[in-house]
């Protein structure tokens, strides 16, 4: 399953602390802390529902209208940020033990 | 607070018709509702804001589209792979078997392409047709062998030694037109039903000039097509049943395996 691509793992990272809502996903997953990915609903609901299908997220059944449904990471989904995160970590200090920062500065 | 105008609400949702179906049906609701949570908030002018909503649809909608076919196609491998395999073998040995076909055909004409050749060189520096081509009688509904014969200008025929009900056959006019023009003709002649012959028809340009032609029959030729299109079949069927019992034991072990926890 690894590595994750950018739009899922922006999304489980939006719901790694809470349950939210296509928007408000789609909100953190923008941010520059939560990935910077940009989408719109249709990237959204697409990778949401395969989300879904491999366990990673479901639906928790709260919504405050029909419109607006919310969204948790499930146990697997959590393990498998989990290793993305500690992927990407590595993938880090490599970069950090060269010095490929300092050197594009 | 923004709110999303009534009339690009509802392009958008007749815009989703692009969507895939099934994911239109389950998330139109959500998706709309997105729309106008982002267009309430949007920090960006409407026009890009449309740009991005409506090029974010068109290259989701390929992708989802592509995932599902992919995933279709990985769902079932054993059946989409056997399929694939046995078309990719049929079209093989269907290529094969009428590459092998046409080379046969081929193969029919060459004795009498060089007899043909060699008489008409000869007539041509000036032998007369008589002395040329050796008495002989060659049965064309019942012999193999090959035959020759001479025609003059006009198409009447000459010596020549392969006869039909003890007759010399004379081809059907258009073929002396058409050698006249072009010096040389491979046809497949029926002078009888049942008694095919591939002939080579050559012009001859000399003192008596006329037009050669060398043949043979197809009978060998046709019954070597009949054995190798036999052969072609029976060995389609023996591939195509050890294809499906193959993906049909692999199907039965896939479907033994105990399922991870």
């Amino acid at each position: 399953m690894l590595p994750l691509s950018p739009v899922v793992f922006s999304i489980l990272l939006a719901l790694a602390v809470s349950e939210k809502h296509g928007y408000a996903i789609m909100k953190e997953a923008a941010l520059p802390e939560g990935g910077g990915v940009v989408m719109g609903p249709g990237t959204l609901y697409g990778s949401l529902d395969r989300m879904m299908r491999s366990g990673l997220v479901e639906e928790t059944g709260l919504t405050d209208n029909e419109r607006r449904r919310y969204y948790r990471i499930t146990k697997f989904g959590s393990e498998v940020l989990g290793a993305e995160a500690a992927r990407l970590a590595r993938v880090m200090s490599s970069v950090r033990r060269k010095a490929v920062l300092e050197g594009a500065r | 607070m923004k709110r999303l105008p009534p009339p690009m609400l509802w392009l958008y949702r007749g815009a989703l018709v692009i969507y895939p179906s099934r994911l239109r049906y389950a998330y139109r609701e959500q998706m709309l509702q997105t729309l106008r949570d982002a267009y309430r908030d949007r920090n960006i002018r409407a026009v890009h804001f449309w740009f991005r909503v409506y090029k974010d649809l068109v290259q989701s909608s390929l992708t989802e589209r592509f995932k599902m076919v992919r995933d279709f196609v990985f769902k079932a491998p054993i059946a989409f792979h056997t399929v694939t395999l046995a078309l990719v073998l049929t079209v093989l040995g269907a290529a094969a078997a009428i590459t092998m076909q046409q080379m046969l055909r081929r193969g029919a004409n060459q004795p009498q392409i060089d007899m043909a050749q060699w008489y008409a060189g000869e007539i041509g520096a000036g032998e007369n047709p008589g002395n040329v081509i050796p008495p002989g009688y060659v049965d064309l509904e019942r012999s193999l062998q090959p035959f020759v014969i001479f025609y003059d200008e006009q198409g009447k025929p000459g010596p020549g030694t392969g006869y039909i009900e003890q007759r010399v056959p004379v081809p059907p006019s258009g073929v002396f037109d058409f050698v006249r023009i072009h010096g040389s003709e491979n046809v497949t002649w029926q002078p009888r039903p049942g008694a095919r012959i591939a002939t080579v028809v050559r012009r001859v340009n000399s003192k008596t000039p006329g037009f050669i032609l060398a043949g043979r029959s197809l009978g060998p030729v046709e019954y070597q097509e009949r054995l190798l299109w036999r052969m072609v079949m029976v060995g389609w069927v023996i591939v195509m049943t050890l294809l499906l019992g193959g993906a049909s034991l692999l199907n039965r072990a896939q479907r033994a395996k105990p399922v991870a926890a």
